[in-house]
């Protein structure tokens, strides 16, 4: 169980502006962290970094407390003991899928490479595949190759770079099941870099969140989600709400109705006004009485499991999507009721939900 | 999607794949991890090793005095063979890049009837010596001596330079882009100019610059066809004065004039390096149907395999059927034959193995250092092969003589003369090679060196063969280096060549030549079958 | 997407696997099999140049030839019966022997420099890298053959003939001097071959002789004569053979070769030797000269003596049809007259080293 320990990093590359502006990250022992930002966040930089690829201007990177860059230290990428996993694999397209797995296998006597190859096949359930050429594979099983390569040297940190982009959406989930569990199995601690955000809450222990360079959240999935940092990660993190409000013990008003605030050391003495995040499934389409606030459907966007309906509501100048799971009955112009449940996030002192940038710039970066 | 995609190694903001080819070139090479010392040490002795005429050329160029080498430089005749040479070479490159693309093009992507035969003639050339091309034109047509001979014989000779990487650059583009063009209701010549023709750049870029550079180092061809340029008049600079300063000045003018075309070429090459070379499509490419076309296409591809490779062939057959000098004994030939290719196959390991590193470096940096070592090595390859021999014999007699007037000290002149063609081979072959295994491969354990052997190596071994394959035919028609540099009592078929053509004995001579194309004729094959 | 099974490199398998580990085992071999050769058995022929450790029976002898090696070779073994010495023999071009013999300096293998023309020679001997020869040696020339120093010796002569064809032009129509060649009379009936070494040292005689302005005038008067330019003796004598041309300036040999070779009665060319001592009949030679720090002076002075004996100047003779020089050997060729006979201009050939003015002369005049 290695900790992985980033601290203060910088880099800028010649003629530009910084990448990272003194990124933070811990990554706990065995732990698998998202590196979840937009293109351009620095996110692929951080892990070059990490890989000892790229020399960061300023900063440390540390492995179960060796320190690997900072000052006056450079560990060259193979002194490293850090496995990659690539998008599409990389794998060596001369090497049969046994010599790509053993090709960091080295020190090791040749029976015991073999071996090692067999278990690690096995660990990703390809048992048997050790003479195929990689052409000879599908993309999900080079991707499992490349990773039984990685993890091989028995390496104290992986790291993944978009594993699973080139990957049909069908193939992913099984892949990623497939990642956690030899993950677990060898106690690696891991890091994955990705821009999609379903992936991320997915796949990882815990999300950092990085933007311009910085670490803006980094917490459990269920947090970053759930209580997002800043409006730009809540647009970032899912699909957001964000309605004006004003918040006075603990209950924000808004003008969908009351709603209890998520209990957080930011939010709770934060009277006064600001804007409150809700996501899409915590409102509940339902008759238009008195407990709920009245709307007009605007649109209906069927997603098979579920169904997102936009209403506008009086009082905000855009639409609020609602997820309802299962089928609606409701069309375009229909009137009906909003209720919420669960708690929401405040921000206060934010600006009104009615200018959106945050959120639109975040939206469009992941949809990128 | 057959190019993966490689965000792992983009530095900064990076487009998604829209254009993974040019943004591949641009993270490969920008920001990579830092030129390791395996590389960059042997890439320096490599550069310095091509440096070493320059040492003689500025102590022979300065003996009698800087003012007496500027006078020779301020001289209007040096002005005169440097316009001389250059418009020799251009017309010389505008009529290989016409000669090498159209072939390229019809024999990759038309239904010209038996391709890989018209192929593999259109590689052929290379194995034909340009004295031997020019002398068999020349006694066919004696009024083609001077500019227009020269030009004819240089161009034909040439040709491959440019057909070789723009056969396989053409190879690498994706068809699906063409036929996206076609189907934008462009027409075929349309498409080839505006999608295909563009994305040629860097091999065309790269063929013209060895063919400019072959045009300013030959000496067969234009002296025989009697076109003074900068080479010729070096030559004539030994014979005429015995005098070896006029010569080392104007070689040292021809250092410079290299130093220009290169950086001409990177310049024109441009920044965005399309993927130009070769990475194999998913598919072939559907053959286009030439129609009423298909007679003058096929008659294009003859004339050129007719001029260069069927003449002169044709010549030798005449020389032998007509000489009463054909007294050649097949041991004897067959002695030399060996021997030859025992020189070249040295010749080209050696030449392959200065290239490996400084045309790993030119792939991989784009740092000015990475530039600089790509730029010193190609300094012989414009240097006449006397200049190069006397620089030899120059420093081996003083700091080597061990080595003097041994074989290795011709394989190393060999590897000064011709190192530009290996480096520009091996540079094009790891280009195809994405940098991402050399990444996977540092973080899998290997250091630079087990990388370079375990991965780059491999990946980029067809290109090196190719390499190595250029310069092998090459080394075999080398005669001026080869003269004065060979262990005394040593033959080449190109040395036995020059003896029996100097007793005017051509019939005896003919075996000689035949041997010597049939032999270069393998490997140039080789090259025009082998993707 | 669906072309994901695909491998991420063109390669496609085994079989470029086998052809790639060829080319490198061929790559290896290149390297290995010459050095193995050049180190085990000596196959090549003596590769040491004046080397040392061989029996001290045999005087060994390097001998830089820029004759051909046709020519010279038979001539040089029976160099070695007759004095017992072992020969090595580099062949190249005169000039660049003498150039890479300039280089060596005082370093150089070559014992002897046998040169095709005295140019080279004269080089050698201004930069002080021949030793004088005997007296005995030189004394058996004439001083018009050989270098007034010593340093270096003629051992066979070549004549400037005019060869005409002798349906066209009768005895008494002959030229008397070089400007009879200008005449309208012969216009486009004259054949020359400006880039041969033999015309451009004729040229350069003409010059040293006649002064520049005259050879210009000539030179112009004789291509404003239509004269034709040939790439060599060779074809001139084919063209006055063929009755195509009236005249051709050569060398006398090639008419006695060209005999020898297709039979006389095949040659309908007559030879006529300049009257008067111009450049027009010039008597160029090949020579010979001692090195001064080859270190094989003995065996190089038996081999001046032999290249002056009667059998190597017979040999010169039959073989080349050239003119025998050393005192007392006549040519046994019947035709030729003798060099006795000749009217020979009174040049120093070492000052026909000046080539470069006649080349730039020849230019100008637009000759070459």
């Amino acid at each position: 169980m290695t900790e992985l320990r980033v601290r203060g990093l910088t880099k800028t590359y010649r003629r530009g502006e910084p990448v990272l502006r003194g990124l933070d990250l811990n990554v706990a022992g065995g732990e698998l962290t998202a590196v979840l930002g937009p293109s351009g966040c620095g996110k692929t930089t951080l892990l070059r970094i990490i890989a000892g690829f790229v020399e960061p201007t300023g900063g440390t990177v540390a492995v179960g407390g060796r320190v690997l860059s900072g000052p006056g230290v450079r560990i060259r990428p193979e002194r490293r003991a850090i496995g990659i996993v690539a998008q599409e694999g990389a794998l060596f397209p001369h090497l049969s899928v046994a010599r790509n797995i053993t090709f960091g296998l080295t020190a090791l006597a040749r029976p015991d490479r073999r071996a090692r190859a067999g278990e690690l096949l096995e660990l990703v359930g390809l048992a048997g595949l050790d003479a195929r050429m990689p052409h000879e594979l599908s993309g999900g099983q080079q991707q499992r190759v490349a990773l039984a390569r990685a993890l091989a040297p028995r390496p104290s940190v992986v790291l993944f770079d978009e594993p699973f982009n080139a990957l049909d959406s069908s193939l992913r989930g099984g892949l990623r099941d497939d990642v956690r569990a030899a993950l677990r199995a060898t106690g690696a601690t891991a890091v994955l870099v990705t821009h999609d955000q379903q992936e991320a809450l997915s796949v990882a222990d815990r999300v950092a969140v990085l933007r311009e360079g910085r670490v803006e959240q980094h917490g459990t999935p269920e947090e970053v989600y759930r209580q997002p940092a800043s409006m730009w990660v809540a647009g970032f993190v899912g699909d957001a709400v964000l309605v004006p409000a004003s918040a006075a013990g603990g209950i924000a008003h808004t003008p969908l109705g009351r709603v209890p605030l998520t209990t957080d050391a930011r939010t709770t003495d934060a009277d006064g006004d600001g804007t409150a995040l809700l996501r899409p499934e915590q409102l509940r389409l339902g008759a238009a009485d008195a407990s709920a606030t009245r709307g007009t459907v605007t649109d209906i966007r069927f997603h098979g499991h579920d169904t997102v309906a936009l209403i506008s509501v009086g009082g905000l100048p855009r639409a609020v999507a609602v997820r309802h799971a299962g089928p609606l009955a409701l069309r375009p112009g229909d009137s009906t009721g909003l209720t919420i449940t669960g708690t929401a996030t405040f921000y206060p002192d934010a600006p009104p939900p009615s200018s959106d940038a945050a959120t639109a710039e975040a939206r469009a970066q992941r949809v990128r | 999607m057959n190019v993966p995609s490689q965000s792992l190694f983009r530095a900064g903001p990076g487009e998604k794949r829209r254009a993974p080819a040019v943004s591949r070139r641009r993270r490969g090479t920008s920001e990579g991890p830092r030129m390791s010392a395996v590389l960059a040490v042997p890439a320096a002795v490599t550069a310095a090793f091509a440096l070493l005429p320059l040492v003689y050329l500025t102590v022979r160029s300065l003996e009698h005095g800087f003012g007496y080498a500027w006078d020779i430089v301020a001289d209007g005749r040096t002005a005169h063979l440097l316009v001389r040479s250059l418009s020799l070479a251009l017309v010389v490159v505008a009529a290989s890049v016409l000669i090498g693309v159209s072939l390229a093009w019809l024999t990759e992507r038309t239904a010209l009837p038996a391709p890989r035969l018209w192929a593999v003639l259109a590689t052929l050339p290379l194995a034909v010596p340009s004295y031997v091309m020019a002398f068999s034109w020349l006694s066919a047509f004696p009024s083609l001596a001077g500019f227009r001979g020269a030009a004819l014989v240089l161009s034909l000779a040439c040709s491959p330079y440019v057909y070789l990487p723009v056969a396989a650059a053409l190879r690498g583009i994706d068809p699906a882009q063409e036929e996206a063009a076609r189907s934008l209701g462009h027409g075929a010549l349309g498409v080839f100019l505006r999608i295909t023709l563009p994305q040629l750049r860097h091999a065309v870029g790269g063929g013209a610059l060895l063919v400019a550079l072959y045009v300013v180092a030959d000496f067969g061809a234009v002296s025989l066809m009697r076109y003074d340029t900068f080479t010729r008049a070096i030559h004539t600079s030994y014979r005429a004065s015995f005098d070896r300063t006029p010569a080392a000045v104007l070689s040292c003018v021809l250092v410079l004039l290299t130093a220009l075309l290169v950086l001409a070429e990177r310049r024109a090459r441009g920044r965005a390096r399309l993927a130009g070379t070769g990475r194999g499509s998913p598919r072939p490419a559907e053959r286009l149907p030439l129609g009423r076309l298909r007679g003058p296409a096929v008659g294009w591809c003859a004339l050129v395999a007719g001029a260069a490779v069927a003449f002169p062939l044709g010549s030798l057959g005449y020389w032998i059927a007509q000489g009463t000098s054909a007294t050649w004994d097949p041991a004897e030939l067959a002695d030399t034959a060996w021997a030859t290719a025992r020189l070249a196959a040295a010749g080209a390991a050696l030449t392959i193995l200065l290239a490996l590193p400084v045309g790993v470096v030119a792939a991989r940096h784009r740092t000015r250092t990475a530039h600089l070592l790509e730029q010193a090595s190609f300094a012989g390859h414009a240097l006449p092969g006397i200049t190069v021999a006397l620089a030899m014999v120059f420093l081996s007699v003083r700091y080597a003589y061990a080595l003097y007037q041994q074989w290795p000290l011709l394989v190393m002149a060999y590897a000064m003369l011709f190192l530009p063609l290996a480096v520009t081979a091996v540079r094009t072959a790891v280009l195809q090679a994405p940098p991402e295994l050399e990444y996977m491969a540092r973080s899998l354990g290997r250091g630079p060196l087990g990388t370079l052997r375990a991965v780059t190596v491999p990946l980029a071994a067809p290109g090196i063969a190719t390499g190595a394959a250029l310069t092998f035919v090459v080394i075999m028609k080398e005669l001026p280096a080869t003269l004065l540099l060979r262990p005394t009592g040593m033959d080449t078929l190109a040395t036995r060549l020059w003896t029996h053509t100097g007793v005017a004995a051509y019939a005896a001579a003919a075996p000689y030549a035949l041997a010597l194309i049939l032999i270069a004729a393998v490997p140039s094959y080789l090259l025009g079958r082998h993707r | 997407m669906s072309s994901l099974s695909r491998s991420p490199h063109p390669w496609r398998g085994h079989r470029r696997a086998s052809w790639r580990r060829l080319t490198f085992a061929l790559a290896g071999l290149g390297l290995v099999v010459p050095l193995a050769t050049a180190c085990g058995g000596d196959d090549e022929g003596p590769d040491e140049a004046g080397g040392e450790g061989t029996s001290d029976a045999s005087q060994e002898l390097v001998i830089y030839s820029g004759r051909n090696e046709e020519l010279i070779d038979p001539l040089l073994e029976r160099l070695e019966e007759a004095t017992g010495t072992t020969v090595t023999v580099r062949y190249g071009d005169s000039a660049e022997l003498a150039a890479q013999i300039l280089e060596e300096g005082e370093r150089t293998n070559a014992g002897l420099f046998l040169s095709q023309d005295a140019g080279a020679l004269g080089a050698l001997a201004e930069a002080g890298l021949l030793t004088e020869l005997p007296r005995e040696a030189l004394d058996q020339v004439e001083p018009t053959f050989r270098a007034e120093d010593g340093s270096w010796v003629g051992v066979s002569g070549r004549a400037r003939i005019v060869a005409y064809a002798p349906e066209q032009v009768g005895e008494d129509e002959l030229p008397q001097e070089l400007a009879d060649l200008t005449d309208p009379r012969w216009s486009g009936e004259v054949g020359y071959a400006p880039t041969n070494a033999s015309f451009q040292s004729f040229v350069t005689a003409m010059r040293v002789l006649e002064g520049e302005d005259a050879t210009r005038r000539w030179l112009e008067d004789l291509r404003a004569n239509d004269a034709q330019a040939f790439d060599g003796n060779g074809p001139i004598l084919d063209a006055v053979n063929s009755g195509e041309l009236a005249f051709g300036l050569i060398n006398h040999y090639y008419v006695y070769e060209l005999a020898a070779e297709v039979g006389e009665d095949e040659v309908s060319v007559g030879t006529h030797y300049l009257p008067g001592g111009g450049p027009g009949s010039l008597v160029n030679v090949a020579g010979v000269g001692i090195t001064a720090y080859g270190g094989q002076e003995a065996a190089a002075q038996e081999a001046v003596d032999f290249l002056l004996s009667e059998e190597a100047q017979t040999y010169f003779a039959e073989e080349t049809f050239e003119y025998p020089l050393a005192a007392g050997v006549t040519s046994p060729v019947e035709e030729l007259p003798s060099l006795e006979s000749l009217e020979v201009p009174d040049i120093d050939l070492s000052d026909l080293a000046t080539l470069q003015e006649t080349l730039t002369l020849l230019q100008d005049v637009g000759m070459v």
